[in-house]
């Protein structure tokens, strides 16, 4: 057994070891600061560059490579192409295609969120903040004008309106796995309300909404009004017949 | 043998190039032939595709004009033997003749092209295209002096272990390693060398950032800083979850969403593909859309595909109409993925595994179950059975429906589609009934739900 040092040499362990841990955490803490500053200036230089050199580096494809390595690594969007005189008059230029990429870009990374269904005004705030490096702020306008861009591409990608909201819908019916959601719920009762969707899948309105619209435009839902609490249904005849239904409700 | 004189390459199932890592395309040349005039027992290369990378000279066959197989593998001239690159002479005879390029090559005695070799031997590349050989000359000079080759044999250029930012590894190590170290240099020393450190970082950002040609001779240092900035951050905030405040977490988050968008070291560009280049453009988007697509099951979204692709490119947008271009050049070529546009205007890319000849054999198959041949099949099922939206199942159904494998059956409960037995019926003798046909099935099914 080793001789017990005495409580005074333990407290002086203690406190130089204290002391270590001190210094070592204002050094971390220091160094993360720094690492942070050189890191936003990096950022700011880079957008810079891309906005100034942007032929320039699109005429070297190995310098090019590296660019855009380096972008992608501290988070810089290499789209950042002022909007322009052309831009603005005729629709022309790198602009809108660049929002065009930046909009569809952020619909795919909030769609397990909202289900392919934005806020224009939620995406256009969104898209700002992607280019804060840049000078101009990014207008609806520019949005839906980018947006009207995509047209060539298929009709997958609108703008529709639900109330006095505009919203953007990304994933065209033909892939929309929401409505197989709405006929499984559908499946107990053999009709739904825009609430118990709401409710029950946790949506938003406008997507709710605008699902079950879309089964009601497909002839695969009916609606009926005229239920006491005063709340629209929507059924589905094709889940289960509606006999069924109706004779159970009479008993 | 022909070409393995030359190095092997290999190509894509799309027939792109595979490019080692690093490596960039600068120019495609079509039709030219690539040859060797001192020996003219080695079999010439004919009319293939030339592409010039930052690594290598590549010679792919030209698919369409189908030679003899032997001909038909890729060769490679890595940049690295290239000798010499030798002017062109220009004389009355070469206006009239397809314009030649000519370089030397080193080689082993047993004429395989090596660098290093001991002897030389001259390459002669012939344009039979409508292409310009002066700037791709010009570009193969650019590229043969960038000597991008250099820097990948003498380490991993992207690996964070060897950055040489005098940091000198004391910053990889985390706080336990920086401890460790105390006693041995000291606490002041320590500081110092963390302050001469941060300096030294300082200064070479300042001088990366001076101009566009201090950032090109400073990229690769550049390539090195970012990635250890992102290694750290990614690793701090998740070390000392405390100090990670909200703007940290955003940036954190940011910096993930980015990893995600580089993929195409090399796209295809006006520039260096020329004439090519919806050609080339529309291979390598074949060769893009593979993994996503498996991601998605299949089938995804044209405008999905447009942002993917473009992120993927960086700053090399193609605009959407390049992009249908390139798609529907995908009939000319064997890929295994094909546009497909629905009544509706929706345009989606998908795999020809679900091609309509194969959902119209998983919806004949499933309309020919006992309760489908009672009862019929509505969208809503079909959707469920082949893990599909209802529209598109509807689409499917009613697509099935004109092709005259199914039969409609339209009632208040919607529609229903029924296996067609009208194929089976005589017209002459309505009441004869094939065994083992689709009708018997569908009257034993009938006379079972009695």
């Amino acid at each position: 057994m080793r001789r017990r040092p005495g409580i005074g040499g333990l407290q002086t362990a203690a406190a130089a070891r204290d002391q270590y841990r001190l210094l070592g955490e204002n050094v971390a803490k220091l160094r993360t600061d720094l690492m942070k500053e050189q890191l936003s200036t990096f950022r700011s230089q880079l957008e810079d560059f891309a906005r100034k050199h942007k032929n320039d580096i699109k005429k070297n494809p190995a310098f090019r490579s590296q660019f855009h390595e380096m972008c992608a690594k501290v988070g810089v969007d290499p789209l950042a192409s002022n909007k322009g005189f052309w831009a603005e008059l005729l629709g022309i230029g790198d602009f809108y295609y660049e929002l065009g990429v930046q909009i569809v870009d952020i619909c795919l990374a909030t769609r397990p969120i909202n289900g392919g269904l934005i806020n224009l005004e939620e995406l256009c705030k969104m898209l700002s903040q992607r280019r804060k490096g840049a000078r101009e702020a990014v207008s609806e306008d520019d949005c839906l004008r980018a947006i009207s861009k995509l047209k060539v591409l298929g009709s997958g990608f609108e703008v529709i309106t639900v109330g006095k909201r505009k919203l953007v819908r990304s994933v065209p019916t033909e892939l929309k796995k929401d409505h197989n959601e709405i006929l499984e719920l559908s499946q107990a009762q053999g009709f739904v309300t825009v609430e118990e969707v709401e409710r029950r899948l946790s949506w938003s309105t406008g997507r709710a909404t605008d699902a079950l619209e879309t089964l009601l435009d497909e002839g695969l839902a009916m609606i009926d009004d005229g239920h006491r609490d005063g709340k629209r249904r929507y059924w589905f005849p094709c889940v289960s017949s509606v006999s069924s239904f109706v004779a159970s409700e009479t008993l | 043998m022909a070409g393995n004189w030359l190095l092997p390459a290999e190509t894509t199932t799309s027939g792109r190039p595979v490019l080692r890592p690093g490596e960039v395309e600068s120019s495609l040349q079509p039709s030219v032939d690539l040859l060797n005039e001192e020996n003219p027992n080695l079999p010439p290369l004919k009319s293939g595709l030339l592409v010039l990378t930052t690594h290598r000279l590549l010679w792919l066959p030209n698919p369409e004009s189908t030679t003899s197989p032997a001909a038909s593998a890729a060769a490679a001239v890595p940049l690295a033997a290239v000798v010499q690159i030798l002017h062109s002479k220009k004389s009355i005879k070469g206006m009239f003749a397809s314009p030649r390029v000519r370089f030397q090559v080193s080689i082993t005695p047993e004429y395989k092209v090596q660098e290093k070799g001991s002897k030389f031997t001259t390459i002669t590349l012939v344009f039979r295209g409508k292409s310009d050989p002066d700037s791709f000359v010009g570009k193969f000079w650019e590229a043969w002096r960038g000597r991008a080759w250099e820097g990948a044999v003498s380490g991993s250029d992207s690996g964070p272990g060897r950055v040489e930012l005098g940091d000198g590894g004391g910053s990889s190590s985390s706080d336990t390693g920086l401890a460790l170290k105390m006693p041995v240099v000291g606490l002041s020393g320590i500081l110092r060398k963390e302050q001469e450190m941060w300096e030294s970082t300082d200064k070479s950002l300042q001088d990366a950032f001076q101009d566009l040609n201090a950032l090109m001779n400073k990229a690769k240092e550049m390539v090195a800083l970012a990635e250890k900035m992102r290694q750290k951050l990614l690793s701090g905030s998740t070390s000392q979850a405390n100090a990670a405040n909200d703007e940290e977490m955003g940036s954190k988050e940011e910096m993930q969403d980015w990893l995600l968008s580089v993929g195409i070291v090399s796209p295809v560009t006006k520039e260096s593909a020329g004439a090519l280049y919806h050609q080339e453009l529309s291979r390598q988007l074949a060769d893009f859309v593979k993994i996503p697509l498996e991601r998605a099951g299949g089938i995804m979204n044209l405008i999905d595909i447009y942002c993917l692709f473009n992120r993927a490119r960086g700053t090399e947008l193609i605009s959407p109409d390049d992009l249908l271009r390139a798609c529907s050049l995908w009939e000319k070529f064997n890929v295994p993925v094909m546009l497909k546009k629905f009544e509706s205007g929706v345009m989606v890319i998908q795999n020809k595994s679900h091609s309509d000849e194969e959902v119209f054999s998983r919806i004949k198959s499933l309309v020919q179950k006992p309760d489908a041949l009672k009862t019929g099949i509505s969208a809503t099922d079909a959707a469920r059975t082949l893990g599909i939206a209802p529209a598109m199942a509807k689409e499917h159904l009613l697509a099935a429906e004109s092709k005259g494998f199914l039969c409609r059956d339209v009632s208040p409960d919607g529609f229903r589609f029924y296996i067609n037995i009208f194929h089976d019926i005589d017209p002459n003798d309505a009441y004869l009934v094939k065994e083992y046909g689709i009708y018997d099935a569908w009257i034993r099914a009938a006379i079972a739900s009695r």
